[in-house]
């Protein structure tokens, strides 16, 4: 088997490399320049440099894919990621199963694992399908040292004209090794809640983190402590949820966490079903109480 | 300048409401109530804004079935001005899907499409490229903010690393992010009045497949020991407990 890997996201490069590693051989096209990426055993290393929109990758990728040969396309779930998988799967004709955490492949079989209704059920699939995009936590990130030849392609630039880069601040903590999570939602209700429970993060040396509002819409936290199916997959050993309701989306990031506690102050949260412990009530009353208690 | 404006909308089933069968694991889908998907509100929300800015039309189209009258409804309250509903949804096939939504597009004379860039229920995030293949127009992907000036959309794109702006020369395909807004809730008034405005309705000529062959769809084991407390005092001792035990 012959496999061709597009990532723009170095965590999930390394993942997919590990895991195809004894499998075939692999061909990875990237738009980050990092040394780290040859040592995972890749037959090639591709730089993808120029034209970042995805319809100038795919196109680049589209003429690599039918001039090489390759049997199926792993792609990073990101962004840019699965709109690259999109047009490729139009523009080759080929099916593409989205957003999987787990795939064999026999011959033209494909087995494949993904969440469906927003993070509530597992889909245990079979297709011929030859793109897959995958989503973090595929396999672990083991270098297989050695040193990959690598090479770097212009991409021509298309429709869509990129006018200013801004990178983004870098990743502050790794909530993945954290054994304890203090998470926090949109029940914190302001900014400075936050100061606010910082205390009882220290007090369990714990990690903050927070739904994807407390992220992403109100930035009361960096986006790299999201928990939830668009943000990390955590599974620290107490996770403790502050006022935050128990969407699947969250529940898809956390659900293999050891112990969970909730505190929320609707009775009916649907938190509680997915906790062992939880307290009905205002977590500014709660919290204190609990640390009272340590 | 007014612009034209196509919307593409889904229904997804409530997901808090669906129960999973405790023997079997499998979801309970039965009687389980439609709603507005989540980021084809926001998609609403952006189209509605630029309407009010400068003015223009908005056609929203809808794949699903009969159901979706209630959604399409309400974005109408929300501004859309005309709505389309496609009937012959059967499951999610973005491939599929796509080519349903792309046919209609091409009927509809417009300047922009806006949709979201994952749905909250299959999130296979694979419509936009899709939709922007099929009708042969750019994608401006996961759009934070949007501008429009002189039929040039502008976007800043939020992806894992970097805050990318980009432009591109209507007509366009525009996905938008969940932080791009904050969808409305149009007023009782508005929803009365958009309850007797006509939907058209027609029904799919495209041939529905599955994406995959399903072998098994089952809620993740959840053993969770659910237990609740209502005095605070009590509930905070037994944590403590609990964190003490794995501090330790
Ligand atoms: C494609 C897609 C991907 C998504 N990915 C993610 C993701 O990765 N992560 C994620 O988190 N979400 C994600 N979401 C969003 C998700 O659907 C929910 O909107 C989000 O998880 C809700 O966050 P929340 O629980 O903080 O807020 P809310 O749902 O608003 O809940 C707030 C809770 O706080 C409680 N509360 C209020 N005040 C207090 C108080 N003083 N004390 C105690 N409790 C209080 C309330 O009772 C309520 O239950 C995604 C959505 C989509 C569509």
């Amino acid at each position: 088997m012959k496999f061709m890997i597009f990532s723009d996201a170095s965590d999930l490069s390394k993942q997919i490399m590990t895991y195809l590693r004894g499998k075939g051989d692999f061909f990875l096209y990237t738009t980050e320049d990092r040394p780290e990426l040859l040592s995972y055993g890749a037959t090639k290393v591709t730089v993808l440099k120029g034209d970042q929109t995805p319809e100038s990758l795919s196109s680049f990728l589209s003429s690599e894919f039918k001039s090489n040969g390759f049997d199926s396309i792993f792609i990073a779930s990101s962004v840019i990621g699965r709109d690259v998988a999109s047009y490729l799967a139009q523009s080759l004709g080929l099916k593409a199963v989205p957003e999987i955490y787990d795939v064999s492949i026999n011959g033209s079989n494909v087995k494949t694992k993904r969440y469906g209704l927003g993070g509530k059920v597992v889909l245990e699939e079979e297709s011929d399908a030859k793109i897959f995009t995958f989503i973090p936590g595929i396999s672990d990130d083991n270098p297989s040292g050695g040193n990959s030849p690598s090479e770097s392609k212009e991409i021509q630039k298309g429709r869509v004209t990129i006018t200013a880069v801004k990178p983004k601040k870098g990743r502050e903590v790794d909530l993945e090794k954290a054994s304890i999570i203090v998470s926090v939602g949109r029940g914190l209700g302001k900014k400075e809640g936050i100061q606010q429970i910082e205390p009882f993060v220290k007090m369990v040396k714990g990690e903050l983190a927070g739904s994807r509002p407390v992220c992403l819409d109100y930035k009361w936290l960096s986006e790299d402590r999201q928990v939830g199916y668009s943000g990390r997959k955590v599974k620290p050993k107490i996770y403790i949820a502050l006022g935050i309701s128990g969407q699947i989306q969250h529940i898809a990031g956390m659900r293999d966490s050891k112990i969970v506690i909730a505190v929320n102050k609707d009775k009916s949260a649907p938190i509680f079903q997915e906790a062992d412990y939880g307290i009905v009530g205002d977590l500014y009353q709660v919290v204190p109480k609990i640390m009272s208690y340590l | 300048m007014p612009y034209n404006i196509i919307v593409l909308i889904k229904q997804i089933p409530d997901l808090e409401l669906i129960k999973v069968n405790p023997s079997t694991g499998e979801p309970i889908l039965d009687g389980v109530p439609y709603r507005f998907e989540n980021l084809s509100k926001n998609a609403v929300e952006t189209a509605v804004r630029i309407k009010e800015k400068n003015g223009g039309k908005i056609t929203a189209i809808l794949f699903g079935n009969d159901k979706a009258t209630q959604v399409m409804k309400e974005a109408y309250a929300m501004g859309v001005d005309e709505g389309f509903i496609i009937t012959g949804y059967q499951e999610s096939n973005p491939i599929i899907t796509a080519r349903v939504l792309s046919e209609k597009i091409k009927q509809i004379p417009h300047d922009m499409v806006i949709l979201g860039n994952q749905s909250a229920d299959s999130m296979t995030g694979l419509l936009p490229g899709m939709v922007s293949s099929l009708i042969n127009e750019p994608l401006l992907s996961s759009a934070v903010s949007l501008e429009v000036n002189n039929r040039t959309a502008k976007i800043s794109s939020g992806t894992e690393r970097e805050v990318l702006e980009m432009e591109a020369q209507m007509p366009v395909v525009i996905s938008v992010a969940q932080e791009i807004n904050e969808p409305r809730f149009p007023p009782v008034m508005q929803i009365i009045a958009a309850g007797r405005k006509k939907i058209n309705i027609e029904s799919s000529q495209i041939k529905s497949e599955s994406m995959t062959k399903l072998v098994s769809r089952k809620a993740p084991k959840s053993d969770r020991k659910r237990i609740v407390f209502e005095d605070v005092d009590k509930g905070a001792q037994e944590v403590a407990k609990v964190i003490k035990e794995v501090a330790r």
